[in-house]
């Protein structure tokens, strides 16, 4: 399990996440990606394919082989990079308990 | 998800050949079959588009779609053969193994109707006979040996269930744990012997155990528990005594489906869904790692209520390929309700005619093995750190919801089963369900995120692109004829991820580039781990991942050479046949992300390759472009390596030069775990593109990159990268030999 603890501290990241989602990250963006991707299933977000390289809905998936994935309500993307920032805000707010709030950047 | 779902049952056929086909329907009514050779498969826009062609054979008209279902769960079944009826007294044992206690009643050994001993729902050992039931106060350990007996004595009226839990370190005054209960005793009508099951009401086995069953044994009498621990432990003087009516040994015929009773009575039975035979038994401490040398060590099966071998569905039609149908990739599609795009494939490779010489002078290695390790796998839904190496979030398809609702369909080698143990079986008697055009998968990359087959046709789709006529030939069909196979031909095109092969296929790849033969190895990660073939189980592969390798799990101490053949299993480069001997490059690194250009070396300017860059710009960097990550190098990558076997005058002609951090170090390079071996530090991580002339006037041309192909399928398949590969393919056809170069002094 990570030890990892994603804080005000690391917005710089959130903002190079935001600019550029897919490829080369900072070592710093790399751990925050690493403790939102990893082994916890608590907010295990996946997408599924409703119309292959166009429509996507928003999912979450669960531990438990077998079990139902479990679509969110209302999510709809046409692009993928549009999906993976919407993810990453929903996993900051998880892990944060915060809103994710750029301008907050350097704040304690 | 999937209205119908279908298998084939074979993976190759020649023209003339029949084809069954076996569908289920997974909420369709009926559905329609046709015929389709592929040809592209990927359906990203950014991408030649899809395409496939309808061959005029007429299969039926509309059928009756039949729900079918998967029935997994391994044991042993031995007919009684009349040898129970007069069974009074009597004592049923084994040593057992559990590996998973969750909730479910489980069954060690049973004769249906008569007596039974299993684990009940709260973990406790039950035992049942004569309408009483017993069961014992301390639980089952998972990951330990316990010995369990239930016998009865007329005389006594007496029905025993006793346990003994074989902990090593007491094993020489261990006492049992005894429950009894008073019983009338009756007539024995079982007709048969279950190990790891018992009869279901509709007649199939049930009540599957997960763990390992060592010595199950039947006797004629009531037999002492004291007296079963020092009898089990010897099969020689086991088999002398006189009550004993049956005892297995699960190490005889080990490579087969076959179980053997060493008692006179030769009560023998046979394994149903292939459980995993060769395993560590009760005796095992460590005191041999090869089972061929120990086979009395190796006692133990380890049988999965998640082990499919055979779905057995019924046949819903058989066809015969027409004769002079032209070699290829083909698809039965079954078309469910008129719905074209629920649309369900089953693919298959027609192999050019038996016994006769293929006019065809280049064959594409349709790898079945591959597609065998990876059928159905699960590894964005069961691994959840998948998506950290994808560096992208997980996509699921229609599929994957399907695997995820049905997981009784089987797992791929990259699973482990529900008690967390390793799965070493993957079958093709089953549907395979990413074995499909149109597809996508978690690690194909950033775009197209296609893997194995759909990845594969866009090797098909430039072939036909460049109008070039081909076999396709199977990797069973490899194993089976070798170079009696390979013989016929120039060129032997490989597919994007050929990364599982038995001996026989890595040997006849090898006799045929030293006997003249010229390989493209258009992928990355191939060669790399060793599988087998069951000569008693058309069908099904083992693999077992000993020792090193990017893995999802180990085998288990002990538990490194393969049960059906006795091979070491693992990497071919632990096995004396190094990828790099064969291809020149060996696996490196892998990253699911994005994929890079490679930058041209000098030694692209070397006379020996000119034909390869022949109508390519003078750029020093090609294949910036591509479906699979937006580059030609990536996904897994292999280096040319000396210390590794590549030739010493093989040319390395290109590489990338960076990848994201996503690409880390394979576990049998990273001895010394130093947080430098990444994509952006570590020279190491690179793909080699690498050629080099053989002994006998052969070549292999290596690209080291699954997402070599799909940069191949850029524009159209209009770009230097589909232009060098049809450079390197046109020479490779030539029969004119290759000569090896002088080699200099170093």
């Amino acid at each position: 399990m990570s030890r990892y603890k994603i804080t005000r501290d690391d917005l710089e990241f959130a903002r190079e996440f935001l600019d550029d989602p897919v490829g080369y990250h900072s070592p710093g963006l790399q751990r925050v990606l690493n403790r939102m991707r990893g082994p916890a299933w608590e907010f295990k977000y996946v997408l599924v394919a409703q119309q292959r390289h166009a429509i996507w809905l928003l999912a979450k998936l669960p531990k438990a082989r077998g079990s139902q994935v479990e679509i969110v309500e209302d999510v709809i993307y046409t692009d993928l990079l549009d999906a993976e920032r919407d993810i990453f805000r929903r996993r900051w707010r998880d892990l944060t308990g915060e809103e994710l709030d750029l301008s907050l950047e350097g704040t304690p | 998800m999937l209205p119908i779902v279908a298998y084939t049952d074979k993976l190759s056929v020649a023209a003339g050949e029949s084809l069954s086909v076996m569908a289920s329907s997974f909420g369709a009514r009926e559905y329609r079959a046709d015929l389709r050779r592929i040809i592209q498969g990927d359906t990203n826009p950014e991408g030649p588009g899809y395409k496939d062609e309808p061959i005029d054979l007429d299969l039926g008209g509309a059928r009756k779609a039949e729900a079918k279902r998967f029935h997994p769960g391994s044991c042993v079944i031995v007919p009684g053969r009349g040898m129970l009826s007069s069974l009074s007294d009597f004592t049923i044992a084994a040593v057992v193994y559990p590996t998973l206690l969750d909730g479910r009643d489980r069954t060690i050994m049973a004769l249906p109707g008569f007596a039974r001993i299993g684990i009940d729902a709260e973990g406790r050992f039950l035992a049942e006979a004569h309408g009483e039931w017993l069961q014992a106060r301390r639980r089952a350990r998972t990951g330990a040996w316990h010995l369990v007996s239930l016998s009865y004595s007329a005389k006594s009226g007496l029905l025993t269930l006793a346990v003994s839990h074989e902990d090593e370190a007491a094993s020489d005054d261990v006492a049992p744990e005894v429950a009894t209960a008073k019983a009338a005793g009756g007539e024995c009508r079982a007709e048969e012997i279950l190990i790891a099951a018992v009869r279901g009401s509709d007649g199939r086995p049930t009540g599957f155990f997960d763990g390992k069953i060592d010595r199950p044994a039947l006797f004629a009498a009531e037999v002492p528990h004291d007296s079963l621990r020092r009898l089990l432990v010897d099969f020689a003087q086991l088999s002398r005594m006189a009550n004993l009516l049956a005892a297995w040994d699960f190490s005889l015929k080990m490579t087969t489906q076959t179980i053997c009773d060493v008692s006179p009575f030769r009560l023998d039975g046979r394994i149903h869904n292939a459980p995993a035979r060769a395993m560590t038994g009760w005796q095992w401490r460590g005191q041999e790692l090869d089972w061929k040398k120990r086979p009395d060590l190796y006692t133990a099966i380890h049988f999965h209520s998640t082990d499919l071998y055979d779905a057995e569905w019924e046949v819903d039609f058989t066809f015969a390929l027409p004769a002079g149908l032209k070699s290829g990739v083909y698809a039965v599609r079954l078309v469910p309700d008129g719905d074209e795009d629920a649309a369900y494939y089953c693919v298959f490779a027609l192999r050019p005619p038996r016994g006769q010489r293929s006019a065809n002078t280049v064959a594409f290695l349709f790898p079945t093995c591959s597609y065998l390790a990876y059928a159905n796998h699960r590894l964005g839904m069961d691994v959840p750190g998948t998506e950290i190496g994808m560096g992208r979030v997980v996509e699921l398809d229609r599929h994957h919801l399907f695997l995820q609702a049905n997981p009784e369909i089987g797992f791929s080698v990259y699973e482990v089963h529900d008690d967390e143990s390793g799965v070493f079986h993957s079958s093709r008697l089953r549907p395979i369900v990413d074995l499909q055009p149109k597809v996508k998968s978690f690690l194909g990359g950033f775009g197209s995120n296609v893997w194995q087959f759909n990845a594969d046709t866009h090797i098909l789709g430039w072939l036909d692109s460049i109008g070039q006529d081909y076999d396709v030939i199977t990797d069973e069909d490899l194993h089976a004829e070798g170079m009696r196979l390979l013989g016929a031909y120039n060129v032997l095109i490989t597919g994007t991820h050929p990364e599982y092969h038995t001996r026989n296929m890595i040997e006849a790849l090898q006799g045929f580039t030293d006997r003249g033969g010229r390989l493209m190895y258009l992928g990355g990660n191939g060669f790399y781990w060793v599988v087998s073939f069951n000569e008693d189980m058309p069908g099904i592969m083992e693999c077992r991942r000993s020792e090193a390798g990017i893995r999802p799990w180990e085998p288990g101490h002990g538990q490194f050479y393969h049960a059906f053949t006795g091979e070491y299993g693992g990497l071919w480069r632990k096995n004396g046949r190094p990828p790099n001997r064969l291809c020149g490059v060996g696996m490196t690194s892998q990253g699911f992300d994005i994929s890079e250009p490679y930058h041209l070396t000098a030694a692209a300017g070397d006379a020996r390759v000119s034909f390869i860059f022949d109508g390519v710009s003078a750029d020093t960097r090609i294949g910036a472009f591509g479906l699979a990550g937006g580059g030609a190098a990536g996904l897994e990558v292999d280096r040319a390596d000396r210390s590794q076997g590549t030739p010493e005058h093989a040319l390395v002609l290109a590489s990338s030069t960076r990848h994201t951090d996503i690409y880390l170090m394979t576990p049998e390079d990273l001895l010394d775990p130093t947080p430098d071996w990444s994509g952006t530090q570590a020279d190491i991580i690179r793909a080699d593109l690498t050629f080099f002339e053989t002994a006998g006037g052969g070549a292999v041309f290596s690209t080291g990159s699954i997402a070599w192909a799909g940069s191949m399928a850029w524009n159209g398949y209009d770009n230097e990268i589909a232009r060098i590969t049809t450079n390197v393919l046109k020479r490779f056809n030539d029969p004119e030999r290759f000569e090896l170069p002088e080699l200099k002094d170093s």
